[in-house]
């Protein structure tokens, strides 16, 4: 297909998709970037996308529309539940490649070094690629390959690789892994799986990162993934190639009650703490793990599980997807600490000492939120992989 | 068009502040798109967007508007299903966006919120406190927008009152910048002179709300009932019965026609009989009065021939059932027909189940565009309030879509005059001002403009609006 082919495909595509809206509203009223401007919500930017194709309006205006959808994905569930299921996370993905590839406007600035970082040192921070399994010294967790076949592969990702926060999920994770005595190794030359560069629109990146760890599963011989980064899973089971999607992959809360199931972790020690869960969107919402979460928590002795507000399907975001990890939406659009801040005192209103999670990106941007609203002595955020610790 | 919209801006600028003007193109689209199923134009856009914080504010923007002869169009969530929102001259669109104070006042027993919350919001807030809100626009509406078209034509409407009997009074801000107190503190409202009942249902042409106060309403424990029936008039020969006969009306009450209930089981995944589908809430004091409420209303379903009626007992089946009908604008979508528009006739009761028949087969025979849609009927029990939507082609062209648009509407006036229907589920302004003129006369539609006149005389308000323009 030439260049000009699926430039035409690309807007027909998302043309198609956006006639389809019923202008409704109702996707407006859950989506967490909706401050008190219609525009600034998936309606606003669903009907900015269409006409600025048909006006042939395509500018930094649009794009900051565009780039600002945290691709939650609480507008999808609301349009299945009312109206006409428009997938408006995708379509909104959709424009950002269009704009990023066909009409180079996306990403947002502050964005093009994280997706040439990806590129080119397999994160989005640009960290050095030998430093990603540093984490790791002294564990004594073996490099997956074909000399050392191993069980089950644990996927790091790169939050969990390099930030300090997610090394600690990654660390505890492995110390829970080795105490119910599993067979798991790590990639030596893991990459970023590219979650992030096909949420920002560079899809061309996302098959050229997800070709890189395709191979190395293949040539580790891996049959089993486990992963603690929701995004990682979300892109291992419905965006890689099929020899991966028919891999058996896991994100740990669903591995670990296995292992629970199977006599293999057993959880004795009184953790007496109350606590509330936040579902990360890629793990709830997006690949539908509600309950799996809530099992291992409910399973620890003495947690009592408190639930916000919204929950599950309902749940709201952290602020930090669909690239805005590493961009601050211009003046006028709602900033990603201020919906963070939303989702701490959601938590706060439940009593809970303790503001669970299973994702690290959540687990940096609400300890973040913790801090900027001065609650540190109130509430703590930890990974369930930190509570789990406790219990064993 | 006003010439110099950067002075615009600017001056505006200093009544809102800097953040709160909006001049960029996708944010006057977004102001001026509407529920209608073709695109707006450059002709339809705002030339600004203005988003005030307070009564204060509102009233010097539209100082300034007089000042300058610019029209303004107000705007609370674009929810409207017509296109009341959509400025026919241009100027300032002016949100309530950001009036979304609340206090509940159990003390008092009343609500007081900014004329800019959702309704949704208030409904959250309300229920955790064991209030409901007696107003069913969309979750996504504005308190505002709602008490101004003074709600839809469901049956809570028959039951609890419209918004006019909830409101105790009114924050007004006049099109000439002044600013009104209306209505009552205590429970009790003016039986005589009451300005707030001017405002409710004047859908934005007299002032612009800023503040509502309403009464607080205790939520009542419910029990659903469904009835299934071969022919959808069956439904209307029981909401006859039902009034009638004395039964205990339901707080809210739908009904869905044969060929879109075919649609809505398959994708609620409802294995139920073929044929329409009633739904109701009954309403009591205690679980027990509501059950019993519901018991009579399977009664009356199997009285006037229902193939089947029952409680709902399964809670989730219940809220598949509701969302039967709620789904109704994605029907058309299934056979590829995107475009839509709906209608609403509300006959006298005697003539509800002839009216029915006459809505099921509305395609059937005609040579004009609305021959080539596809409708389907459903509607509110007991509010005597059919809707019908036709679906068609999204591949229409613009001119095409304006040509079936006003031959539905053109139907819809024609079906009202036939059946002695008054409307107003939506609001009337700006479509149906040939209905209420045929309806009612010159002399009372040039009333309403005098009234106009005398609280606008700039004309500065949603001008076009009454003038039903397009």
């Amino acid at each position: 297909m030439n260049q000009e082919q699926l430039e035409v495909d690309l807007e027909k595509e998302l043309n198609q998709a956006l006639l389809s809206c019923e202008k409704c509203h109702f996707c407006n009223t859950v989506c967490p970037i909706v401050d008190s401007r219609v525009t600034q919500g998936p309606f606003g930017i669903n009907r900015a996308i269409y006409y600025g194709l048909k006006w042939g309006a395509l500018n930094e205006e649009l794009r900051d529309l565009v780039y600002s959808c945290t691709t939650c994905g609480k507008c999808v569930a609301m349009c299945k539940k009312v109206s006409r299921a428009l997938p408006l996370a995708q379509i909104f993905e959709k424009a950002r490649e269009y704009l990023l590839v066909e009409k180079m406007l996306g990403p947002m600035p502050d964005q093009v070094g994280v997706l040439k970082n990806m590129h080119v040192r397999g994160n989005p921070w640009g960290n050095p690629s030998h430093e990603r399994t540093k984490w790791a010294e002294g564990l004594d967790i073996p490099f997956a390959s074909s000399d050392r076949k191993v069980d089950m592969l644990y996927f790091v990702g790169c939050a969990c690789s390099y930030d300090s926060q997610g090394q600690k999920i990654a660390k505890n994770l492995s110390r829970i892994l080795k105490q119910a005595g599993v067979d798991f190794g790590i990639l030596r030359n893991e990459t970023c799986s590219g979650h992030e560069a096909r949420r920002m629109g560079e899809t061309g990146l996302f098959a050229y990162l997800s070709e890189a760890n395709t191979e190395m599963f293949e040539a580790a011989g891996i049959s089993h993934i486990v992963t603690g980064d929701p995004h990682d899973f979300y892109s291992f089971t419905h965006e890689y190639p099929d020899n991966v999607k028919k891999l058996k992959v896991q994100h740990y809360v669903q591995f670990l009650n296995e292992l629970i199931d199977e006599g293999k972790l057993k959880l004795s020690k009184t953790v007496n703490k109350t606590v509330t869960y936040h579902d990360p969107c890629y793990l709830g919402r997006h690949s539908e793990v509600f309950e799996e979460p809530r099992k291992l928590i409910k399973r620890m002795p003495g947690v009592t599980l408190r639930e916000m507000e919204n929950a599950r399907l309902d749940s709201d975001c952290c602020g930090m997807g669909g690239g805005r990890m590493w961009m601050e939406p211009p003046k006028g659009l709602v900033s990603s600490q201020a919906i963070a801040e939303r989702r701490v005192r959601q938590a706060l209103d439940t009593g809970s000492e303790i503001l669970l999670t299973a994702c690290p990106f959540c687990n940096i941007t609400l300890s973040d939120a913790v801090k900027s609203l001065g609650k540190e002595d109130a509430i703590k955020v930890m990974d369930i992989t930190e509570l789990l610790t406790m219990a064993i | 068009m006003v010439e110099n919209v950067e002075q615009l801006a600017k001056d505006l600028k200093t009544i809102v502040g800097e953040d709160y003007v909006q001049a960029a193109l996708f944010e006057r689209i977004n102001y001026a798109d509407t529920s209608l199923p073709y695109d707006v134009g450059e002709e339809d856009l705002p030339d600004v967007v203005v988003h005030p914080a307070s009564a204060q504010e509102v009233s010097h923007v539209l100082q300034y508007a007089n000042e300058h002869k610019i029209p303004v169009t107000t705007y609370g969530s674009g929810t409207s299903l017509i296109f009341g929102t959509k400025p026919k001259h241009h100027g300032i669109t002016m949100s309530t966006e950001r009036l979304t104070s609340l206090q509940i006042d159990e003390e008092h027993q009343w609500l007081e919120c900014g004329a800019g919350l959702k309704t949704g919001q208030l409904i959250k807030e309300l229920g955790k406190l064991g209030y409901f809100l007696p107003i069913q626009t969309q979750v996504g509406s504005s308190v505002g927008g709602a008490v101004s078209i003074n709600t839809l034509g469901h049956l809570t409407d028959n039951v609890f009152g419209r918004p006019v009997n909830h409101v105790l009074g009114l924050e007004v801000v006049m099109p000439t910048g002044e600013i009104i107190e209306t209505g009552s503190k205590c429970l009790r409202r003016s039986a005589g002179w009451d300005l707030a009942r001017i405002f409710v249902g004047a859908e934005g042409i007299l002032g612009v709300i800023t503040k509502v106060r309403m009464v607080l309403m205790p939520t009542p424990k419910t029990t659903d009932a469904v009835g299934f029936f071969n022919k959808v008039e069956q439904i209307g020969h029981a909401v006859g019965k039902m009034y009638r006969e004395k039964f205990p009306i339901p707080m809210d009450g739908e009904f869905v026609g044969e060929k879109a209930c075919k649609v809505g089981y398959e994708a609620m995944g409802l294995d139920f009989p073929q044929g329409a589908l009633a739904v109701t809430r009954s309403m009591g004091k205690t679980k027990e009065e509501a059950d019993r409420n519901a018991r009579e209303m399977v009664r009356l379903f199997k009285e006037v021939g229902a193939t089947e009626a029952f409680i709902l007992e399964d809670s989730e089946v219940a809220e598949k059932v509701w969302r039967v009908r709620e789904n109704a604008m994605r029907w058309g979508q299934e056979k590829g027909l995107k475009g839509y528009l709906a209608i609403e006739v509300n006959p006298t009761l005697p003539r509800l189940a002839e009216a029915m028949t006459e809505l099921t087969h509305i395609t059937e025979g005609r040579s004009d565009l609305i021959g080539e849609t596809e409708a389907y009927l459903y509607g509110h029990v007991g509010s005597d309030s059919l809707h019908c939507l036709f679906a068609f082609p999204y591949s229409w062209d613009t001119k095409k879509m304006k040509q079936v648009v006003n031959e539905i509407w053109n139907l819809e006036k024609e079906l009202m005059l036939k059946y002695d229907g008054v409307g107003g589920d939506w609001g009337w302004l700006p479509y149906r001002v040939p209905f209420f003129r045929e309806k009612y006369g010159e002399f009372s539609y040039e009333l309403i403009r005098k009234i106009k006149q005398l609280f606008d005389p700039n004309n500065i308000l949603n001008r076009g609006n009454l003038e039903g323009e397009g």
